[in-house]
Parts: C-alpha cells; structure tokens; sequence
C-alpha cells in the first residue's frame, strides 16, 4: 500500500526515509518537498502526479509526515495510519526535529514493527511497545488523556461521588508468567497490577452555530469516552450508558451528579439519544449490533474507547446575545450579553469570547460587567476572558470598534465572521450521557477495582452570527 | 552526541576513520561510538548522500560480522535495501551475512533478513528468499509476524518474477484455507492474494466462494482493526453473492463493523455493503439510516479524514437516483476554521443536496459564503447560486434576488463571477431578463476576466432590443478587439454578426465590417479567421444578386437561432459510477474519476455477474422496516422517527434560555453609548432586530 514514507522537518529537510519498494526513484522526497512545503498554497490534503500519491499530515510537533503510494490504495487506511504512527512517536519521545534527529534509528525500529511491506500490521501502543527494544519515554504519559485534558494540579482526576462499586471484593493476582502473546491482538498475556484501576474520561465537544435571527442552525456533541485500563489478567469488560436505544438496562436510577433534571429541563436525563458511536478495536461489534451492549477485553494502559455524536435535546451551556450596530456611520457599536444556563454550583473555566471587528480598526472602548477583555489589533478580535465563570450568571459587554482617522469602516464589504465561545466545564455533560456501569470479569474468578470517572464538556465550534 | 555530528553530510574517509579508530577498544564506550558512525551513515543516506555512503560497503559488511546487536544488524539491513540498485558485487558476501541472521537470529533479526533478501532484486537473492519464506510458511509454530514477513515476502517475489507467481500464490492460498492457521495471519494472505490479482494484467477476480467468505467474516471479531479494513477490502467483488439470501446475510454480518472507530473498517464496510446492494431485491430503511449516520459521525475526525468522508458523501448522492446516504443538510456548513479544502467539498455537497424544500437553508448560507474572505470560496459560493437556479425552476427567482443584492457589494471579483454566472441563468429563464438586464449593464465598465467580458457581451447582444444604448456598449468592448483574449474575441466576432442580423443599422454594418476585417487581416488565429471568413460569407449570400440564396431572416436563423435549453447534470456516467463504488475510501474516492484515468496501470473494477446481479442500480427498492426484519433492529424505528419529528422546527437559542441568578451590569457607562446613536442606526438592522422574534424559515 504505501511504497515509501518520509518525515520531514518543517522547513523540509528529509529526517527518515523508509523505502519499502525500490520502485519508488530516490528524488520522490524532492518532488514533495518542491511540491507541498515549500508551496505556500496547498489546497489539498492529498497529491497526485503521475501514478504517484502523497498523503501528508503535520504532526503536533511540527514534522510532515508523508506516504508515498503508487497505485490507488486507501486512502482512509494511510491517514488514520499517519495518525496513529504520529502518536506512537510521540509516546517514544520523537516529537520533534531535534530528538528525531537523535534518536532516527527508533523511527526506522518502530516502522519495522508497524508496517509490512508498507501495509499497516498494527499500532496499538501496548504491543507495539512490547516489541520494541526501547521502552516508551515518560511523556508516554502525555498521550494518557486524563493528565492532558486537565490543566489544574491537584484536581486532574475526579472520582465519582458514588463509586460504581466492583462485583466482588476477593482479591486476586495472577500467577506470574511472562508477557506472552495471547490470542487477543492487542493484549498481552500475563498483565499484573497490585490496584486494578479504570479510569474513564468522557469528553464532549459541542458545537452550534447560531444565526442572526437567534435560530440555531445546527448543533451537535461529538463526544469521546476514553479508557485508561490497569488491569490483571484478561478481563472483559462490561460497559452501559444512558443511552436510549439500550434495550433494558438494570440500572434504572437517573441520578447522577452531573446531570439535574431539575436544573436544566432541555436536557434528557433519563436518556440519549446518540445518533452513532463508534468503538475502539477492542469492542465485541456483533454484540453490541444485536444487544446493544458494550463488551471488550481493553488493551493496557490509555486508549479510546468510543467515539459518539448527539444532536438532540443537548444541554447549551451559553447562551450569547449581540446586537452589532453600525454607529456614526465610522464606528461599530457591540453590545454582547453572555449568560451561563448551566447550574450554579459548576463552574466553568478559561471562557473566552472572541468578538471579530474590522480590519481597519485601530482602537476599541470597551466597557465590561466582569472578566477581563482588550481588542487584539494582530487578530482583529476584541477577546473577551473570564478565568472562572458561575453557572446561572449573566454578564454583558458594550464596545465600540473605531477605525483610522481617513479611513471609514465599510460593515457591508466586511464578512462578519461569526462570534466563537471556547470553555471548559468540568463534570458537566453536553448531551446528558452518563455512565451507568462499568463491571469486569476475569475467568471465574471475581475482581475487585476501583472505578474513577471524569466528565469534561469543551467547545467545539460554538459560533454566533450577527 | 550532538544532532549537528548526526545530521551532517560526511565523506565516507571521515566515518571510515571513526568505524576504524573505534575498532581497536573493546569497551562498551567504543561500542556505542562505533553505533554513532554507523547511524551517520543512515543519516547521509537520508540526505541522498548516496555515492560516498556506497564505498563504505567493505566497512558495512565487517561490521555486521563481528556485531550481535539488533541496532545494528538494523542498520546493516537498512544499508544494503538502499544500495540494492547498484548491484555491486558485495551483495554476494553480503547473502552469506542475510542469511545467517535468518537462520540463527532473534525474531527481529530473522523479519529483517526476509524482508531484505526480498528487496534485493538480484536473482541468487530472490531464490533464497523464495525457499527461506516458504520454510516459514509450512512451519507451524512459526511467529505471526514472521509468517507475515514471509506473505508479503512471496508477494513481492511474484511481482518481480511473474512467471513463477502462480506457484507462489499456491503456498499463499494454502495458508488462507488452512483453518488452523491464526486469524490474523489468514487475513493477511487473502490480503496478499488481493493485491497480487491486482497487479496482474488479467481482469479477472479471486472468485471466494460462499464458504470461505463467510469464514473471513466469522474471523472479523477476532483481527485488529487493519486486518478488519483489509479483509473487508479484499473481499469486496472477489466473493459474489449467488442468492439475494446469501447478500441479505452479508449485508447483515458486516453491519456492526460500520461502528468502528477506524475509518478505514467503516469505508471499507460501507463498500462491501453498497457492492453487495447491487445484488439483493430490496433494501431496509433502517440500514439506510445506519450506512448514513455512521458516515456522518466520521465528520470529527482529523480534516484529512474528513475530507475523504466528504468526498466519499459526493460520490454516494452522485450515485443513484435514491441515494444510499440519507444526510442533514447542517452537518455540511462550513465552519470558519474549516481548512479550505473541507470549505470547497461541503459547498459541492450543499449544492448536490439543494431541494425546494430546503432551499431557503442552502441560501442563507451561501450567502454568507459569498462573502467569504477566502475568494475562490466566495467564487464558488456565487457558482453554486448560479447552477442552483437553472437546477431548481422554483428557486430562479431568489437566486436572481440573492445575486443582484450581492452585486452591492460592488467587490471586484463577486462582480465578475456574477456576471460570468448570470449568462447561463439568463439563457435558461430569457423570462427573467427584465428583472436584473438594467443593473448588470450598469457594470459593463468593470468586468475583467475573460469569462466575465465573454458573457456580458453575450448578455448585451442578447437583450438588445431592451437596451436603448447597447450599441454604446457593445463598442466598449468591440474598440479593445485587437487586445481581446481569445475566448473574448471569438465572442465579439459572433455577437456583431449577430448583433447585425438583429439590427441592420448603418452602424452595426459599419461595425461588422471592422470586425471582420480585424480577424481575418490583423489577427492571426486561424480558427478565429476561418471563423470570421464563414460569417463573412455567410453575409455575403444575401447580397448576390442573381438568384438570392439566402435571406436576411435565413441568415439570422443561423445566427441567432433558438438556443438549445441547458440543464445541469448533476450525475456522473453510471459506468464511472459503479467503478466508483467499488473504490470507496481509496484515492481515486477523492478525485471522482475512473481508476485507469488517475492510475494507467490499475485495472478497471466493474461488478462481477451473478444471477442475483440487479439490472439497474435505481432499481433497488428501499423499504420501510418492519416489512422484513432482516436487520437486527438497529434502531427502535418509531420512537426515533417521532422525535425526529418532533425536534425538526428550527430551535431557537431563546428555547434554552434560563433566567440568571446573577446579572452582572455593566460597570461604567460609556460616553459614546448615547441614546442618539440608538437612532442613528440602519433601518435594516433595526428591522433585523424587530424580527428576532420571528420564528426562522
């Protein structure tokens, strides 16, 4: 499938070369790098010449990564390949220019490892790292999503104000035999850990996009839960939502800490309605397509365990209000009002308000209720910052956006680029999906652990027109 | 060990000397010295220092001799694939080292020596690889990966020597039947076999019969996600269901894999499912729902991703008159961070979508596309406006509306592109011209591209007999004829002779002449002469006196006859189409066009014949469900229609809203913020506010 694969530097120098098939001629780097990186208007992720394809990602550390292919492959396979081979050199150090240089040779080892004859074999992090002759770094940890998407020290894992309680309490360890191959793919035998723990991180991303008239013109949550697994042995596990399609799940109680009815009537606490979700590897598909049950052996250590999408009854945690004028006929006049409609006891942190103006501006008065707000002349924005905001809580901003002396603001020309919100709230879920239980068998035996669960809900795009 | 020691070019005297000086110490220190020259050399070939590298091959091979370490035996490997196109004559010696890693080495090392005597395209290589992974093959207890190493292995041999590949792909196909053999590995030969077909030069497919189709399937649980992409790929056109039964059963059995996260299990899946559709008598709703949504939900991966989703969304509603896909329209409006490319597919994807019903949806949006600060996006948005009105007779008027509006904003490049767009609107609705003729001409002074002039001089010649002054306009382009580009100068030459035929006036004579002359005596294109010489002609038959042979009216019958009505179409030729579904989620997805036109080496896909083959793919009747639960009920189909429903009116953001426990006022009052200027503003927007109640739509 792929006939090479080169990562490059940002400004284009060739770090590694893998040539899988000696048909590809040794100045194809070249023609990328004339092509793509030193183009400065690439409109396409993807380039064809001739027979010859390349599929570029940059990767978080600023390295290109290209795959070369020679016949029409697919494509959806090499991008979530270049992902995946992207991450698993972050987790063994190699994120940037600097260590790639150093340390090539564990590029050219876990290439070995993960591609046969340019066909992706397998990159789960677990096993890959099991073959390989150097260990992943400690920043493996920063793939660890938990101690990624929290930026506080103390408060990074939350742990359920009611634990979901383990089956059984006898405590077991495996005798100990050496990580051996199993016939799980992506599990080892031979897993030992003194304290089972799971930890699930469920992260929602909303997204809206609001027209000038207050209608909502879409909405949606695009939600991960992901897994970080120390468990003994080979348990499977049993995993429940809130969702409406779960034909009957024991569990019938609707209360949860993150979702209160009474505080947000919109929402459905009682259940969701999730357009699709998507699993990890690991996931019995068929059981879940006939049952609508979550089974799965986890791999060890972090991994994603499924992605969702919800549309309907979402929780807004925002709800903005611009009224944009056209002022003296040289000026814009803003008055935006914020309001949170989460429940007061959360709160929500590094709220940010990015109000565009025109690019001819040159100076703003702004006047706020609360936060911290300046205009921004480099991005023509005023951005709008509240470190903390209480739920329940209306603030409100009145600016005016002035331009050069000569010059006058032409609202009509300007594209008004719609409004956009981020936040953070922790322990608050967009969608109202809630976790129901979590539970582990592993052979006859039962299993004690401990359960923590985190809930984060970000903004996606959250954009308002005006 | 600095990066700069590493990463820089050396001759190979420099690197001699370091493997040399290092050679006479035998502590650990030495060791890892001597690794670091070795690693130079990796690093000078990554940098194309080739020719220096490749005198280095004596000092390579004495290495690999003395050294057991894994790093680099790596690197000794890695050398000798990139020197293989020289042929030099150490390769002999070299065998001796490949093999004996083979034969005594750790699993890593004896990967790297298969690999490596595969990748040697010299004969005594090939023939040792060809014995060394068939061992391998026939050996049980063998590695996976190995067994994997030495698949591939033969595949690359039977690519290189295609003679012998039939009595390669037999060991290949006895390791795909052989049910004792793990999973993974099976999946990995019918993945081999795959891709050898596919390098053939023959059309023909591997033929899976029922059985071990249905056997690849039963393993899918079993393989990690590539595996699964892979199986699912394979088997697509190479298994051909006989029965609709047998297709109503594997439609149901992959079902589940379209819940994968990776996208290349869930294109894949979808491909095999959309190529089996072609072979049951009907399909069910609810898997129409599900093939749709779990598509959609691939919309937040990586933009890469993304962008190949979208394209694949194109080729699915380009397909067939009942498209596979059942898509909301939101999910394709375009977010303003969305990288460009994403901006262009959803704009192709809004316009395929547009139907009366949600037409007033689409508009809204491209008009704030329109004005885009990205120009070719605002350039497209405006086309889409313009194909929609000659797509859809309802909507031509709100895309006459919308266009003239835009062409307030008086912005360079919108007025061109409205103006190139306003000739094909106006040719299909001539109606209409009474509407919008008096503002387009009002900018006759600035258009500037060839595509913009082309069409204004149309639109004036056109609608001539409503333009009292169109002969003051038509000269304004007619004077600049000789600096003309060519497009435009073709459409000046027809438009005066046209202009002529409408008008025999002494003007557009004198006019007609010059042109004439210009063309045939000034320029030198000889179509644009041959061009002009034919009007020339053509005129002149009307004025031979002796037995006229044509009129005036029988000239401008020709000239100016009744245009043939356009349309769009908006569907691509079924045989590309059915190619196309064949090759979802691979690259040719992306480009829309036939394998053999992107790819001259690949073969065309096309369904193979079976007697379940449905005729015609519009043909597929798509029920509602409870008809035939063939579906495992996916969904609880009346609960989710009712909420559907019940949540399809636009939602307002005043339906969320809560009354706040804290308000915070503002602090200061500003002195700009007077009640003067509340009067001051725009009756529009004072307009725009009064309606915020509205409800939208």
């Amino acid at each position: 499938m792929l006939s090479a694969l080169f990562i490059f530097s940002l400004r284009g120098e060739l770090l590694v070369s893998k040539h899988v098939r000696s048909s590809v001629p040794k100045s194809m780097s070249e023609i990328f790098r004339i092509q793509v990186i030193n183009n400065l208007d690439v409109r396409s992720p993807v380039l064809t010449l001739g027979s010859t394809t390349f599929h570029h990602v940059k990767s978080p550390g600023n390295l290109w990564i290209v795959a070369v292919s020679r016949s029409n492959a697919d494509s959806a396979a090499i991008w979530e390949f270049l992902y995946k081979f992207s991450t698993l050199l972050e987790a063994f150090g190699l994120h940037s220019e600097n260590e790639l240089k150093e340390d090539f040779m564990i590029c050219y080892e876990l290439l070995d490892i993960v591609l046969e004859d340019g066909v992706p074999v397998d990159t789960e992090l677990g096993s890959v790292a099991s073959k390989m002759s150097v260990k992943p770094s400690a920043s493996t940890e920063r793939i660890n999503t938990f101690i990624e998407s929290g930026n506080g020290g103390t408060n990074r894992i939350l742990p359920v104000a009611q634990f979901l309680r383990a089956r059984s309490s006898s405590s077991n360890l495996h005798d100990s035999y050496s990580k051996a191959p199993s016939n799980i793919p992506w599990r080892m035998n031979g897993i030992k850990y003194k304290k089972n723990e799971v930890f699930l991180n469920v992260n929602e991303r909303i997204s809206i996009l609001v027209s000038k008239d207050g209608s909502i013109l879409k909405s949606y949550v695009d939600g991960t839960v992901e897994a970080t697994t120390h468990l003994s042995g080979m348990p499977v596990c049993r995993f429940g939502l809130n969702d409406s399609l779960s034909v009957s799940t024991p569990f019938g109680d609707n209360e949860s800490p993150t979702t209160n009815k009474k505080a947000i009537p919109k929402a459905a606490a009682g259940s969701v309605m999730l357009e699709d979700c998507k699993f990890h590897q690991c996931v019995q598909l068929d059981k879940f397509q006939s049952e609508r049950t979550i089974n799965f052996i986890p791999p060890d250590g972090s991994f994603e365990l499924m992605k969702y999408h919800v549309r309907e009854n979402l929780n807004l945690p925002f709800k903005i209000t611009p009224v944009v004028t056209l002022f003296k006929a040289n000026s814009i006049d803003y008055r935006v009002t914020i309001k949170s409609l989460f429940p007061s006891k959360l709160t929500a942190k590094d709220v940010q308000l990015r109000i565009p103006v025109p690019p001819e501006t040159v100076d703003c008065h702004i006047s706020t209720s609360n936060g911290r707000c300046k205009f921004v002349p480099e991005e023509s924005a005023i951005i709008w910052k509240f470190n903390k905001y209480q739920g329940l809580t209306e603030n409100s901003l009145s600016a005016t956006a002035v331009p050069m002396k000569e010059s006058t603001l032409n609202i009509d020309q300007w594209p008004k680029p719609p409004m956009s919100l981020k936040f953070e709230i922790v322990m608050f879920s967009n969608s109202g999906l809630v976790v129901r239980f979590f539970d582990v068998s592993e052979g006859n035996r039962n299993y004690k652990m401990v359960k923590w669960i985190k809930y984060l809900s970000k903004s996606g795009a959250y954009e308002v027109r005006y | 060990m600095s990066e700069s020691r590493l990463f820089s070019k050396h001759k190979a005297y420099e690197i001699r000397a370091e493997l040399q000086q290092t050679n006479l110490k035998k502590h650990r220190a030495s060791a890892t010295k001597r690794k670091d020259a070795l690693r130079k050399v990796i690093a000078n070939l990554s940098m194309g220092n080739f020719s220096e590298m490749a005198l280095l091959f004596p000092d390579i091979l004495r290495f690999w001799q003395v050294e057991d370490d894994i790093e680099v035996k790596r690197i000794c490997h890695h050398y000798l694939v990139a020197m293989a196109p020289t042929k030099s004559g150490h390769f002999a010696t070299a065998l001796s080292m490949v093999l004996e890693d083979f034969n005594s080495g750790t699993e890593s090392a004896r990967i790297l020596a298969l690999r490596t005597l595969s990748s040697v395209p010299l004969p005594a290589y090939l023939e040792e690889a060809s014995k060394c992974a068939s061992a391998v093959l026939h050996q049980h207890s063998e590695s996976e990966a190995l067994k994997k190493a030495a698949l591939y292995a033969l595949l690359r041999l039977s690519q290189l020597d295609t003679e012998r590949s039939q009595t390669l792909m037999s060991i290949v196909d006895k390791v795909l039947h052989s049910g004792k053999e793990r999973p993974s590995v099976r999946a990995h030969a019918l993945f081999v076999l795959y891709q050898e077909e596919e390098s053939s030069s023959e059309i023909r497919t591997l033929g899976l019969h029922r059985e071990l189709c249905l056997s690849m399937l039963e393993l899918l649980p079993r393989l990690n996600e590539w595996d699964n992409g892979r199986v699912l790929d394979a088997l697509t056109a190479n298994y051909v269901p006989q029965t609709h039964s047998d297709a109503h059963f594997m439609i149901d059995k992959v079902l589940p894999q379209l819940q994968h996260a990776n996208t290349s299990v869930v294109l894949n899946a979808l491909k095999f499912i959309v190529f089996l559709t072609n072979y049951v008598d009907r399909l069910n709703e609810s898997i129409v729902k599900q093939l749709s949504s779990s598509v959609i939900s691939l919309l937040n991966k990586p933009p890469e991703l993304q962008f190949l989703v979208l394209r694949n969304v194109i080729l699915l509603l380009l397909g067939r008159e009942k498209p596979l896909l059942k898509v909301d329209v939101p999910y394709f409006f375009v977010e303003f961070n969305d990288p460009i490319y994403i901006k262009d597919t959803k704009l192709e994807i809004l316009y395929l979508l547009a139907k009366e019903d949600n037409l007033a949806q689409i508009f809204q949006e491209l008009k704030e596309y329109a004005t885009d600060i990205d120009i070719q996006m605002s350039r497209k948005a405006i086309r889409a406006v313009g194909n929609l009105a000659v797509k859809l007779k309802n909507s031509v008027d709100e895309c006459i509306d919308l266009l003239l509006d835009l062409l307030d904003f008086e912005v360079e490049y919108i007025v061109q592109e409205i103006i190139s767009v306003f000739k094909n609107v106006l040719r299909r609705y001539p109606e209409k011209s009474k509407l919008c003729l008096h503002k387009l001409v009002r900018f006759t002074d600035s258009v500037q591209e060839p595509e913009s002039r082309s069409s204004m001089i149309w639109i004036i010649t056109q609608y001539s007999s409503q333009l009292p002054n169109y002969f003051e306009l038509f000269e304004g382009f007619s004077n600049s004829f000789l600096e003309e580009s060519l497009e435009v100068q073709f459409t000046i030459l027809s438009s005066t002779v046209k202009l002529f035929t409408r008008h025999l006036t002494p003007a557009t004579e004198k006019l007609c002449i010059s042109i004439l002359k210009s063309s045939t005596e000034k320029l030198d294109n000889p179509d644009l002469r041959d061009r002009a010489f034919m009007y020339w002609r053509l005129l002149s038959c009307t004025q031979n006196s002796g037995g006229n042979i044509l009129t005036m009216d029988g000239v401008r019958e020709i000239v100016d006859g009744n245009l043939p009505l356009i349309t769009l179409n908006s569907r691509l030729d079924p045989q590309v189409i059915e190619e196309l579904e064949l090759s979802i989620g691979t690259i040719v997805s992306i480009y829309l066009k036939p394998v053999n036109q992107v790819f001259r080496l690949n073969k065309p896909k096309v369904l193979p014949k079976s007697p379940a083959l449905n005729p015609d793919k519009d043909s597929l009747e798509i029920i509602a469900d409870g008809a035939r639960s063939h579906s495992s009920s996916f969904t609880d189909e009346g609960s989710l229609t009712s909420r559907r429903q019940s949540s399809s009116p636009v939602k307002k953001m005043d339906d969320y809203d809560r009354p706040a426990e804290v308000v915070n006022q503002l602090k200061l009052k500003r002195k700009t913020s007077s009640a003067t200027s509340l009067l001051s503003r725009k009756p529009s927007v004072l307009g725009r506010k009064l309606s915020m109640k509205r409800p939208f739509g």
